[in-house]
């Protein structure tokens, strides 16, 4: 017995989905497309964060930007943090978690430690680490202290600021990223390692030869994800830096994009420049998650 | 459940239940006006407002205190958001200039009467807070300088530990340096001052015009002697590595307080609560307070505004107006070491004769009092928000020894015209 029309029940089917996945598209529209062309509209223009637009309409934004060192200086900066963040990261990841991966015991306790760093909140990472590196009354100092080394004033150098802020970052993202290659191991299904071993493959020949490819998937996820991530990092190198102005540091040594926009949109109310600044780094995002992605494709065959 | 969610009106109410609930409205039930105050830091507030809502049945004062920072990342958002500002909202003398460029986003307080209460308050107090005609904020605070000092280091270094005594040792800044070198061959573990930027910051609030010429507002910061001797010698301290190289407030400038770090600290008032916290009883009786080299000089001190966006002004200005009128002022200095500025107050027994055991029971109402006296006002120009931080920075790259001083300052006035735009 059914007493609605059908064309009511068909209507109810083809209409239906699309509600319930309406709520993601509606907030999408509110909190991601609007700001993302609302951002676009504000850097063709000469706009005062207080003021509001000054009149002037066209390109000068993006002219200016593409001739100012301290972009450049910026960029630089975002890109070494990354590389010294990523690739270590990469490695460190990938070898916890074929640790994991092996029969432990309490293995629930050892996958939840390893991604404790990652809850822990930003600030309070900053804050630490901050204090690990203070020159004068930090651990780190102390430490090398033992072995002769003069006291390093780790914010003053580029690369000192550097290698700190990329161990902040390593700090936060190893675990997660081995929990992800964790899922994925163990996936991959069993017979490939029962033939790799009639093969006599050795433990580390099986791991680049199947594990890693058996993988592929979550690694370019990770290295998209990571290289969105490092692209827009900010918190960290802003905590580091101790006068708080966002140049990061004296000579802006260690200012990454994300530290540049901030400056100029919020330190000199340039919301036109700083507008302008964050579509030139959404594109910069873009070209390099697909730049990495293609990396990994090719590095990580899937035979 | 599943009945429920099948039909499609179901779900859009759904959807638009949790699209809707994620706003939500805040008004007061009960017929009484809610005043919101942003400070940053405490100002000491909290008694006043308790005894004004007990006074005014019908309003109630909510208080947000946040850091400097965040305070104003948040008031120039909510000023060009159109909406979210309180009431009233505190604005610290050196951010003033970029909000008085952008006035009309404020109530003129003169059109409530506040051009009549000038005279409460030290003259170039009441200007910094006008322009044209239009009243911006009504002055809280002020920061007259003085030094702060290690009477225990002083003695370890045979230097001489009683206030006049010290302050006669050093009246210049000159001077000052001078006994550094003193200070540094018997003690030198124990730097002379917290930072270059400190001294150079309190020599330069000693001259009448920094960065830019009071005349035209021209950019003069290379051509200005009292710049250049304020880099030079705050310069030659930090070369000679007698500074302790910590900027105030940060969590390293903390624990050198804590740990006896440096000696001595040029101090406004409002500093003594914060060496007090970051000292704690370990360093309790081992400070003084005496006069600053030069005598005087202001840094720092706030205003209150009332932000037209709020919906009651008038309201809020008369809170505004109660909570920097002069019985208030002498209470908040009484109760925080906050020190008035308005001569009347100031200059008030009862603050005169105020004493701080913390520091040694130095005679802070009668020290502060005095510098205030002396005090002339500096010229900071429309940019100077711009330029003073790469000063500051210049310094610091002097300190962590990657420039000598004629580098840093070559640099530093080259980055300081660049900051003008």
């Amino acid at each position: 017995m059914n007493t609605r029309g059908t064309f009511g029940t068909r209507l109810d089917r083809k209409v239906t989905p699309f509600l319930f996945i309406a709520p993601f598209f509606a907030i999408f529209a509110v909190f991601g497309a609007f700001p993302l062309l609302y951002t676009a509209w504000v850097s063709l223009h000469d706009w005062g964060l207080l003021e509001g637009d000054r009149g002037r309409f066209g390109f000068a934004n993006y002219a200016e930007l593409f001739g100012d060192g301290r972009f450049y200086n910026a960029l630089a900066n975002t890109i070494g943090i990354f590389l010294l963040a990523a690739v270590p990261e990469f490695f460190l990841a990938l070898g916890i978690a074929a640790l994991l991966n092996r029969k432990l015991r309490a293995s629930t306790w050892w996958q939840t430690g390893v991604l404790l760093p990652n809850v822990v909140s930003v600030v309070a990472v900053g804050l630490v680490f901050t204090q690990l590196y203070s020159r004068d009354f930090g651990v780190v100092n102390e430490v090398l202290g033992w072995f002769g080394v003069s006291p390093v004033n780790w914010q003053a150098g580029r690369w000192t600021s550097h290698l700190a802020v990329a161990s902040m970052v390593m700090w936060r993202w190893v675990g997660y990223n081995a929990l992800i290659y964790l899922a994925a191991m163990q996936a991959v299904p069993q017979e490939l390692y029962e033939a790799a071993e009639l093969d006599g493959a050795s433990h580390w020949r099986t791991f680049w030869s199947v594990t890693v490819p058996g993988i592929r998937p979550a690694i370019a996820f990770t290295v998209v994800a990571g290289t969105v991530n490092g692209l827009q990092l900010f918190a960290e190198p802003q905590l580091f830096d101790p006068g708080g102005g966002g140049t990061g540091g004296n000579d802006r040594q260690f200012q990454t994009l994300a530290m540049y926009l901030y400056e100029k949109g919020f330190t000199k109310f340039d919301a036109g420049y700083a507008a302008a600044l964050s579509w030139v780094t959404f594109l910069i995002c873009v070209v390099f998650a697909i730049f990495n992605y293609r990396l990994v494709r090719r590095f990580v065959s899937a035979s | 459940m599943r009945k429920l969610i099948r039909h499609p009106a179901t779900a859009a109410a759904i959807a638009a239940t949790l699209l809707v609930s994620s706003a939500c409205s805040g008004s007061t039930g009960d017929g009484k006006i809610t005043l919101t105050v942003a400070t940053f830091g405490e100002f000491g507030y909290r008694p006043l407002f308790e005894q004004y809502e007990k006074d005014h049945p019908g309003i109630e004062i909510r208080s947000r205190v946040t850091d400097f920072d965040t305070h104003f990342k948040a008031l120039s958002m909510q000023l060009a958001a159109g909406r979210g500002v309180s009431d009233v909202v505190a604005i610290e003398e050196q951010q003033l200039p970029t909000y008085l460029q952008v006035k009309d986003k404020f109530v003129n307080l003169a059109d409530y009467g506040a051009a009549q209460l000038k005279d409460q308050w030290a003259p170039w107090k009441w200007a910094q807070g006008t322009k044209d005609g239009y009243v911006l904020g009504l002055g809280t605070d002020m920061g007259s300088l003085a030094l702060c000092y290690r009477r225990d280091y002083f003695e370890q270094a045979g230097l001489p530990t009683d206030r006049q005594a010290v302050a006669a040792l050093m009246p210049t800044w000159q001077d000052y340096a001078k006994v550094a070198g003193q200070f540094t061959a018997k003690l030198p573990k124990v730097k002379f001052a917290d930072s270059a930027g400190t001294v150079y910051t309190a020599m330069l609030n000693q001259s009448a015009e920094n960065y830019f010429s009071a005349k035209d507002d021209s950019y003069v910061a290379d051509r200005n002697p009292s710049v250049r001797d304020a880099f030079y010698l705050a310069g030659g301290l930090a070369q000679s590595k007698q500074t302790a190289a910590v900027t105030t407030y940060t969590s390293a400038w903390n624990v050198a307080i804590k740990q006896g770090g440096f000696a001595t600290i040029a101090c406004p008032a409002w500093m003594l609560t914060q060496i007090k916290e970051a000292g704690g009883k370990d360093v309790s009786g081992k400070w003084d307070v005496t006069s600053v080299p030069g005598h005087s000089g202001n840094q720092g001190g706030s205003f209150l505004t009332v932000p037209k966006q709020g919906a009651h002004p008038k309201e809020a200005y008369d809170l505004a107006r109660w909570l920097t009128a002069p019985e208030q002022e002498k209470r908040l200095f009484l109760s925080d070491g906050i020190l008035p500025s308005e001569p009347q107050v100031y200059q008030d027994p009862q603050v005169v004769a105020h004493r701080d055991e913390y520091f040694s029971n130095a005679p802070i109402g009668q020290l502060y009092a005095a510098s205030a006296t002396l005090l002339r006002p500096n010229y900071r120009g429309l940019h100077d928000a711009d330029v003073r931080p790469e000063f500051g920075k210049a310094l610091g790259r002097i300190e962590d020894g990657s420039r000598t001083v004629d580098q840093a300052w070559a640099e530093a006035t080259q980055r300081g015209r660049e900051a003008i735009k």
